[in-house]
């Protein structure tokens, strides 16, 4: 195991966390209003095959991920109409979602398999920064996108915690009832966190084809949009946790297709077991504890509302 | 400005859910046609194509009833959790874990005479996929771990876990280096009932007739559907509901892992990664559109697996597969929407919900 090598695990580890990240997010923000999405994978892959379209199309990379981000958002609000505007099952409702956008995504994306991408975000270089040895590659030569997911994590908190959207969002997803007494639309805050989080997951699609692996091809999400649903509980619904989740789990990725070259003789598929299996064992820490302390998950996460069965 | 709102029936449209299904197929042709046109196909002939494959002939009944198998049987699976108001999202995993169960009994009784291996095939596969739940079971029953995303979870895992196998121990040797589990033993497949059709449809069929009297018929039945209504109710009855949610979810998730082990003896020949095939997961939709009531099951599962099989046989006419899962997807929504509207009532805002009139006398 050589120098190069491990800076290249890292370097991998940043971003693929990064990737998971922006759609873990996603899902923290929908969750905290009380909606439970499990269209995470359809809406990722919505968002990489129309990246890459648009990509191929516009030939310009900033347009590409600001479709992707709408188009996400748009598959979300498929979710939203049905579980927030008419209180259907999320549950059955969010496993649907996956198996539209999954479909729709190799429907858009069939002409576009195997084609050289028209545009990619290209890794941002801060001057001498970047030529820092271990700390340059790792973190001052990465692609925009994960800068944008560490300014949107911080600004998710942010938003999350220091603003009356914030706290209006919060209080959707822990008590309904209480936030329409207050006079705040239960039915549009909530409409806004699951559309919001499908633009971040779909804007974590778009990362994967203009940037990690630049090219489109049917099953590119390959599972992460479940490892993002499980991020969220793995960082108890916190932004600061969810991003050192992130980091560990963008780990055991990078690490799955190294472990031969490190010449550690693990099974690359046991270590992919390994964020599903934390997160199992970390919500069972969770739910021990909270016998003592309230439980992180937002109280109305999965619960409609609907006005007149208060 | 008004708003619509939605008001609860006093009861559900009478036909509500077949109406439903209904819409949700009609709405997903309407998609489908403009799809198909996008794709500059001739909808007619792909629709009848579609009918023809699953619906048509002996030969076609035989394919849609064995792909309706294991969808009746994750659906069941999660039908009998849903029933007492839990959700179990592990069908898909349970259904691999049934599967490399049963394939762990036919490594050891490769020699054993058919009936009985098979029996104890399909044992073999009720108990891994009951054993996959057990952890949800226990989490949820004294920890109180919401089952829906540990049994979640478990899915990616127990997938896993035949990848590992079938690239690591049980690795053919005679499989030229691929990535191939051993071929199963010949008598350990289930015997055919007309054209392709195997017995797995009388096995899904006792389950599930099973399974729906004794939610309907017995005590423990009722118990369950008290339980799955309040709370409180099933509490305040004397009943235990930590004991009841562990014993439900263990044989939610047997049942899934049946369907595992019947689709490994009856359709396939090896143990393969894809053995699940997302079974388990078009089984919570099946549950979901039979209002989790284990006999509505197998009907959606008919209907359902009659879609699937259509999608399917269009692709040699150069369809893509993407539109028979987009077909799906609005088939679902479509019936979700549908669903909704069955029970609820769209109001204008200001208008006083209507008191339905008494129809009887």
């Amino acid at each position: 195991m050589n120098e190069a090598s491990l800076i290249g695990l890292f370097v991998a580890t940043v971003s693929f966390g990064a990737l998971l990240y922006l759609a873990a997010l996603g899902e923290l923000l929908t969750e905290k209003a009380g909606v439970l999405n499990l269209g995470v994978e359809g809406m990722m892959a919505i968002g990489a095959v129309t990246a890459f379209i648009a990509g191929v199309e516009f030939e310009n990379p900033w347009a590409a991920l600001v479709v992707a981000m709408i188009s996400g958002a748009a598959l979300a609000s498929v979710h939203g109409f049905f579980t927030v505007a008419l209180g259907a099952e999320q549950v059955v409702s969010g496993l649907s979602l996956t198996i539209l956008g999954v479909g729709l995504a190799a429907y858009l994306g069939k002409d576009y398999v195997g084609l050289p991408p028209g545009a990619k975000l290209e890794p941002v270089q801060w001057g001498g920064l970047s030529d820092l040895p271990w700390v340059g590659p790792i973190f001052f030569s990465q692609a925009p996108l994960v800068y944008l997911a560490l300014v949107m994590g911080v600004a998710v908190s942010l938003v999350l915690s220091n603003t009356r959207l914030g706290l209006a969002l919060r209080a959707a997803g822990e008590s309904a009832s209480s936030t329409d007494s207050a006079g705040h639309s239960v039915l549009g805050l909530r409409l806004f966190a699951v559309a919001a989080g499908g633009a971040l997951a779909g804007a974590s699609g778009a990362y994967l084809t203009l940037s990690l692996t630049p090219q489109w091809a049917e099953g590119l999400t390959a599972g992460r949009g479940w490892i993002a649903v499980a991020l969220v509980i793995f960082g108890a619904w916190r932004p600061g946790r969810v991003a050192w989740g992130a980091l560990l789990f963008g780990g055991t990725l990078a690490l799955k297709t190294r472990l031969q070259t490190f010449g550690v003789d693990f099974s690359p598929i046991i270590l992919s077991m390994l964020p599903y299996l934390l997160t199992l064992a970390i919500l069972l820490a969770i739910s021990v504890r909270s016998r003592k302390r309230p439980s992180p998950a937002p109280t109305g996460l999965g619960l409609a509302y609907r006005r007149e069965e208060r | 400005m008004k708003h619509p709102r939605l008001h609860l029936r006093e009861a559900p449209l009478p036909g509500g859910q077949p109406l439903a299904f209904a819409i949700g197929l009609t709405v997903a042709l309407f998609v489908g046609t403009l799809l198909l046109l996008g794709a500059g196909h001739d909808p007619v002939r792909i629709y009848s194509r579609m009918f023809e494959a699953s619906l048509g002939g002996p030969d076609a009944w035989a394919v849609t009833l064995n792909r309706a198998v294991p969808l009746g049987l994750a659906g069941l699976a999660v039908a009998v959790a849903g029933s007492m108001g839990l959700w179990n999202i592990g069908a898909e995993g349970q259904i691999m874990a049934g599967a490399i169960a049963a394939s762990w009994v036919a490594r050891i009784g490769g020699d054993w005479p058919g009936l009985v291996l098979i029996v104890a095939m399909l044992l073999a596969a009720l108990g891994g996929g009951g054993l996959l739940a057990v952890g949800p079971a226990i989490a949820r029953a004294r920890l109180g771990v919401n089952e829906i995303i540990t049994t979640l979870m478990l899915n990616e895992v127990a997938i896993r876990l035949a990848q590992w196998l079938i690239h690591g121990p049980w690795k053919d040797p005679g499989a030229h280096n691929f990535p191939l589990a051993p071929m199963l033993p010949d008598q350990a497949h289930l015997p055919t009932l007309f054209s392709r059709a195997h017995c797995g449809l009388l096995i899904a069929a006792a389950v599930i007739g099973i399974s729906s009297l004794a939610v309907r018929y017995t005590a423990w039945g009722y118990e369950l559907r008290i339980a799955g209504s309040s709370e409180a109710t099933a509490r305040y009855s004397g009943i235990s509901l930590s004991r009841k949610i562990l014993t439900v979810l263990v044989i939610s998730g047997g049942i899934a892992g049946l369907a595992g082990g019947v689709e490994l003896t009856g359709t396939a020949d090896r143990l393969t990664e894809s053995i699940s095939n997302g079974f388990g997961f078009a089984g919570i939709i099946v549950a979901a559109l039979a209002l989790m009531r284990p006999s509505g099951v197998a009907v959606v599962a008919l209907l359902f697996g009659a879609v699937q099989i259509g999608g399917q046989s269009i692709q040699t006419l150069g369809v893509s597969s993407s539109v028979s899962t987009i077909l799906q997807a609005f088939v679902l929504f479509g019936a979700i929407g549908a669903g909704v509207f069955s029970r609820y009532r769209i109001l204008l805002d200001g208008e006083a919900p209507v008191v339905p009139e008494e129809v009887n006398q």
